[in-house]
């Protein structure tokens, strides 16, 4: 009992100086979602407040969304940050829509980080986030960049930043920004603006001709002139 | 083998066709490591233990299923009629629409699956019914049981059916030059430049979508192909659907030679690829 009206009140008294050296409660970041073969852009809105120690994920996330705390907490502490316990409270906007997949990690932890005040948000505008975290602070690959990419240009979106493992397949949309990065300190010092780091850029007509080839071959198939042909047939009538 | 190699005879992709397939292999998380983008047409060929979910698409999120990766691309079904036959059956609207439309409660979504489908499998269970070089040990009953696991609807969609028999030694033995896909390519290439030709004024690119209308137009048959389609017809008891898929494949094999009008040899040729239904399933 003595133990736990201790811990109350040493949380009461870190709320305090929170409060006093509050930079931001609330922070809206964009990232994207994908509903079939379209993507569709997300708001991860999070507030950080004084109030019990708690972390709360809503917007119908499924369990991999859930998940994302975990693994956004301990990335975020084994990057160097300070984690205060402050009750967290993250909606994935439009909250009816059913969300799953890890893209959300890495708006999550940048717009705690946004609350925390250890990063500035002006470098946010028309910016769209996604990205994996793994608990030592790098950045993962995810799946279905290239859609949400394109739903991210034609909104208007200027910017994305994602894993470096993933930047090649976003630039395969012109006139976005892609920007790649390995690490969540990265993210952190990029918007921060001490470090630049060259948007992505691939020539992918070039690439897409030079690839083309295919390995296998029908000379190497003797005998079965009537199998051949009927494939030839097949082949010739198709779109 | 054979099926394999397919998409080295198929036309190269579109940028257009390859951005499509791409983003449906984003999202399966299936690209390959060394380019950002699909480069070659997809050859998918699912083992028969697939469901009903992961073929054409599923779970509480649709995800796309084995058709639509393989969109624009090759399915093959290997050893079709062990297949679960409700598996089988899901393909049949696909196959006709080129698109499935997956619902559920909170979502309904349609993925694109314009592919071709190429299956193969045995006449019967120890493998040599009609065989001229063994005796097939199966009943008749076992034969029929293994056949009735393809149901005739799916077989009806089937254009192009072929026996395929063992290699002989003295094949395998020859040196003789085979002709490399760059040649097959190269007349599939023209057949389907004359039909992008022939149909530019109709918003369809190949004979496979040839509506009937349309099939009066363009599939006209001569007095001897007539009387040759007509034959056939009453012997091997086709359906309507079998009669029009007849005359598609006759005019691209007229397509392939470079003809205007389909001549005898070709309706006899496509005929030549239906009767195995007729010969198996009675």
């Amino acid at each position: 009992m003595v133990v736990y009206t201790k811990f109350i009140l040493m949380d009461f008294i870190q709320n305090l100086n929170f409060q006093e050296n509050e930079v931001k409660m609330l922070s809206i970041i964009k990232s994207m979602s994908l509903q079939g073969l379209e993507g569709f852009l997300i708001d991860v809105q999070v507030d950080v407040s004084a109030g019990m120690p708690n972390w709360e994920v809503v917007g119908l996330p499924d369990v991999s969304v859930k998940e994302a705390k975990e693994r956004v907490r301990t990335a975020i502490k084994n990057s160097g940050y300070e984690f205060p316990s402050r009750k967290i409270v993250i909606n994935l906007a439009p909250a009816d829509i059913r969300k799953e997949g890890s893209f959300y990690d890495l708006p999550i932890a940048v717009g705690i980080l946004i609350d925390f005040g250890e990063i500035k948000e002006q470098f946010l505008d028309k910016t769209v986030i996604l990205g994996e975290l793994s608990l030592d602070g790098k950045i993962n690959h995810v799946n279905g960049v290239l859609p949400m990419c394109i739903e991210a240009k034609k909104l208007g979106m200027k910017r994305v930043i994602l894993s470096q493992k993933d930047a090649e397949e976003a630039a395969i949309i012109e006139d976005i920004e892609v920007i790649g990065v390995e690490t969540l300190k990265q993210v952190v010092r990029y918007l921060n603006q001490k470090e630049k780091i060259n948007c992505t850029k691939t020539d992918v007509h070039s690439l897409f001709i030079k690839e083309q080839k295919y390995l296998l071959d029908f000379s190497e198939v003797r005998g079965q002139e009537n199998a051949k042909r009927a494939l030839e047939v097949a082949a010739a009538r198709i779109t | 083998m054979l099926a394999r190699r397919i998409p080295s005879i198929l036309p190269n992709l579109t940028f257009e066709e390859a951005l499509e397939i791409t983003k449906i292999h984003s999202i399966a998380g299936m690209l390959p490591n060394q380019v950002p983008i699909t480069t070659i047409r997809p050859f998918r060929a699912p083992h028969h233990t697939i469901t009903i979910g992961s073929l054409v698409g599923g779970g509480k999120i649709p995800k796309p299923g084995e058709i639509s990766l393989a969109h624009y691309g090759v399915l093959f079904l290997d050893e079709l009629t062990e297949f679960q036959r409700s598996t089988l059956e899901v393909l049949r609207g696909p196959l006709e629409d080129r698109i499935v439309n997956i619902s559920r409660v909170n979502t309904s979504l349609t993925y694109p699956c314009n592919f071709m489908l190429v299956a193969s499998m045995n006449p019967c269970p120890c493998g040599y019914y009609g065989s001229s070089e063994k005796q097939c040990t199966c009943t008749a009953e076992m034969v029929r049981k293994y056949m009735a696991k393809i149901s005739g609807p799916l077989l009806d969609r089937i254009d192009i059916q072929i026996e395929v028999c063992p290699v002989k030694y003295d094949k395998l033995e020859q040196k003789q030059e085979i002709e490399t896909s760059e040649i097959i390519k190269e007349r599939v290439n023209k057949a389907r430049k004359i039909q992008i030709e022939r149909y530019k004024t109709q918003g369809i690119y190949a004979n496979a979508e040839l509506t009937p209308k349309l099939i009066e137009k363009y599939c006209q048959l001569n007095k001897g192909s007539r009387e040759m389609i007509k034959k056939a017809f009453s012997q091997f008891n086709l359906s309507a659907r079998a009669y029009s898929r007849i005359l598609k494949v006759a005019r691209t094999i007229a397509d392939l030679e470079e003809k205007q009008s389909i001549e005898e040899k070709h309706i006899a040729e496509a005929i030549q690829y239906r009767n195995l239904d007729r010969k198996y399933w009675k």
